[in-house]
């Protein structure tokens, strides 16, 4: 029986994930008024690259089968390592997905099917790859460390205690970052206003490749982590998360980096709230607030209404 | 050529034109493999569960010792009442959606899509992950349903040139177009919005119900984001300028993959690279309006105004001649007039 500290773990836990997620699409819509929908790809492939990196062995069902990395990090190393690479990858979708619409002016719209399709490409590049099988990561990935807890007389995994602290730190990193770098305020600078920024001397094009960078950086992070806690179901987890994560970006209100953090939290607290009979329902969660904020308020919990100048 | 493959086609064009109806309006939804699982898992529990639908004909039309064929007209009133569904699920998301910015309606597209699954896969009623089997058929052989999906589709085409060259179809380009200049010509943009919507829900949600009485069982994966996917990558790949783009789009990409049975599993990779592209490369598709005038103007020209293609090559030309005037962004010079009310 679950106590409800184990609960409220869990779902605060899960929650910060979310909102690490979320934050990856804010940073790209804020600079580029689009929604990047390669991002829950790009969630996929960090939580295989960390499970790779962690010394997990292929399966025998892709072209790679039996691969296995000739050293094992341990899990603090490799989380940051697979969030590089993501966010390398993450710049690829910039380039392919997105500059060249840029360079014509295309209308946002085409920006959501060129980012849908590297999406698509790089998941099925996956499925190929490594299988369609499920990974589970190995338990020796977080060393020494007790698989349960005890806090207050609960038992609580250490996986979601490992999630909250890392979630925990890398919010306060990047939202140090944004407010008080100059990269983060360029960064701001150029999602409030792209031309004027450009005016003042600021690179938006540069600028544009970081908030992709460090969304892709986010995103690798956090597949690593759900991962790490519920195991790789498949290369199509990820889009489900990526879905999930779209509808805390509405609750949230679209371009609020907060309003992100909050409505991940919101979302993971409500689905830890499930009763074990109705868990099948879980996954729509997300979805039924996604329309309870539409319907009354649709700028999202910490948004601003839009109001669009011509 | 392969009878079932000429249906999967035909549903594939569908499919496409249900894309495209809410592009035509500028409008991105990904919720046509949601109505088209509303339609076909409405059809599934109908024809399985409701015996005064095929009642009557087990006693007669079943001679001959065969399986019983299933009435027509049954099939007929599945696609009534999943049209009404669809257009009343899509006209309320409709409602709650469209006031707000574009991208609103792709992310609640895609919850609608993603809860459908979810609910799908959990209800008993629609059989859960396995789905629902033995739908009867109405058609004895898939010559029958290649015929009825080539009429259905003659009727949306028909039905999309008709509205490409009337005032809701002018309407909806110039909000493509230019949604601000629309508005402030008179133009109730949220309307032809939501009208764009709920036609795409139709055609998908029809569509539907024939596919499951085809395809024999449905399952909640027909539904899934994948079908997303293929289902866009129809309409970018034939063109959105005109109808006949994501019915080319849909007959061709639903045969690519089954004639190149080999490439198997890269054919998500396939669309994946034709979405991804193909709208930078040939931002207007294969069919463009262009191509079209060009080859209607080969016609010879009494055809050429039966099939209505001259009023349609005219707005092409921007001279609207025979059209009631309607202020497009594209046309500044013009007077704007007053369409609503």
């Amino acid at each position: 029986m679950d106590t409800l500290l184990q609960i409220l773990i869990n779902g605060i836990s899960t929650g910060a994930v979310y909102g690490l997620f979320a934050l990856g699409y804010t940073l790209v819509f804020s600079v580029l008024g689009v929604i990047n929908f390669a991002h829950g790809a790009v969630f996929t492939l960090g939580a295989y690259l960390t499970y790779l990196l962690v010394g997990g062995a292929v399966g025998s069902n892709g072209l790679l089968a039996g691969l296995q990395l000739p050293f094992a990090l341990p899990f603090w190393a490799a989380l940051p390592v697979a969030g590089l690479l993501t966010a390398l990858v993450s710049l690829l979708v910039e380039a392919t997905a997105f500059r060249p619409l840029r360079r014509h002016g295309a209308e946002p719209l085409l920006y959501l099917i060129t980012s849908l399709g590297a999406g698509v490409i790089l998941v099925n590049l996956l499925q190929i790859l490594l299988g369609a099988e499920g990974y589970a990561m190995p338990t020796t990935a977080l060393g020494s460390l007790p698989i349960t807890l005890s806090l207050a007389g609960a038992q609580l995994r250490t996986v979601q205690l490992v999630l909250l602290v890392v979630a925990a730190v890398v919010l306060a990193v990047l939202s140090l970052w944004l407010e008080g770098s100059r990269g983060g305020k360029a960064l701001q600078a150029v999602s409030e206003d792209a031309t004027t920024a450009r005016l003042l001397g600021i690179d938006s094009d540069a600028m544009i490749r970081l908030g992709f960078a460090v969304s892709g950086f986010l995103a690798g992070i956090a597949g690593g982590l759900v991962g790490l806690s519920l195991s790789i179901t498949g290369p199509y987890f990820g889009i489900s998360y990526g879905l999930k994560a779209l509808g805390v970006l509405v609750l949230g209100g679209l371009g609020s980096v907060p309003g992100a953090v909050l409505a991940g939290l919101i979302v993971g607290g409500a689905e830890a709230l499930v009763p074990g009979e109705w868990s099948g329902y879980k996954d729509a969660i997300a979805y039924a607030f996604l329309f309870a904020v539409l319907l009354l308020r649709p700028q999202g919990l910490l948004g601003r209404p839009q109001i669009s100048k011509v | 050529m392969d009878a079932t493959l000429l249906v999967q086609m035909l549903l594939g064009a569908l499919l496409g034109l249900s894309v495209y109806l809410p592009l035509a309006c500028g409008q991105l939804s990904l919720a046509t493999p949601g109505f088209y699982a509303i339609g076909g898992t409405l059809a599934a529990l109908l024809s399985t569960r409701v015996p005064a639908l095929s009642g009557a004909a087990m006693a007669g039309e079943g001679g001959g010792g065969g399986v019983p064929i299933y009435p027509l007209s049954s099939l007929l009133l599945e696609m009534v009442l999943a049209a009404l569904l669809c257009a009343v699920v899509a006209e309320g998301l409709g409602r709650l959606v469209l006031r707000l910015q574009g991208i609103y309606l792709t992310i609640a597209t895609i919850a609608l899509v993603e809860i459908l699954r979810v609910v799908s896969l959990n209800l008993e009623i629609t059989g859960g992950a396995v789905g629902i089997f033995a739908i009867p058929q109405p058609f004895a052989a898939p010559t029958g349903y290649a015929l009825f999906c080539l009429a259905l589709l003659v009727l949306v085409g028909w039905l999309c040139q008709r509205l490409a060259v009337t005032r809701p179809g002018l309407a909806m380009a110039a909000i493509r177009d230019d949604a601000i200049a629309a508005a402030s010509s008179g133009i109730a943009i949220e309307r032809w919005k939501r009208l764009a919507f709920v036609l795409s829900a139709v055609v998908a949600g029809v569509s539907g119900v024939v596919a499951a009485h085809f395809l024999n069982a449905w399952n909640p994966r027909l539904g899934n984001f994948d079908a997303s996917i293929t289902t866009l990558a129809f309409v970018v790949f034939g063109g959105s300028r005109t109808w006949l783009g994501p019915v080319v789009g849909g007959l061709a990409l639903t045969a690519l993959p089954e004639l190149l049975r080999p490439v198997g599993d890269l054919r998500l990779i396939v669309f994946g690279l034709v979405i991804l592209l193909g709208p930078s490369l040939f931002p207007q598709g294969l069919i463009t309006p262009e191509l079209l005038t060009s080859l209607a103007s080969r016609l010879p020209r009494p055809l050429q105004r039966r099939l209505g293609m001259d009023r349609g090559a005219s707005r092409n030309r921007r001279t609207p001649a025979s059209d009631p005037p309607l202020a497009a962004p594209s046309s500044p010079g013009q007077a704007p007039a007053e369409v609503e009310r």
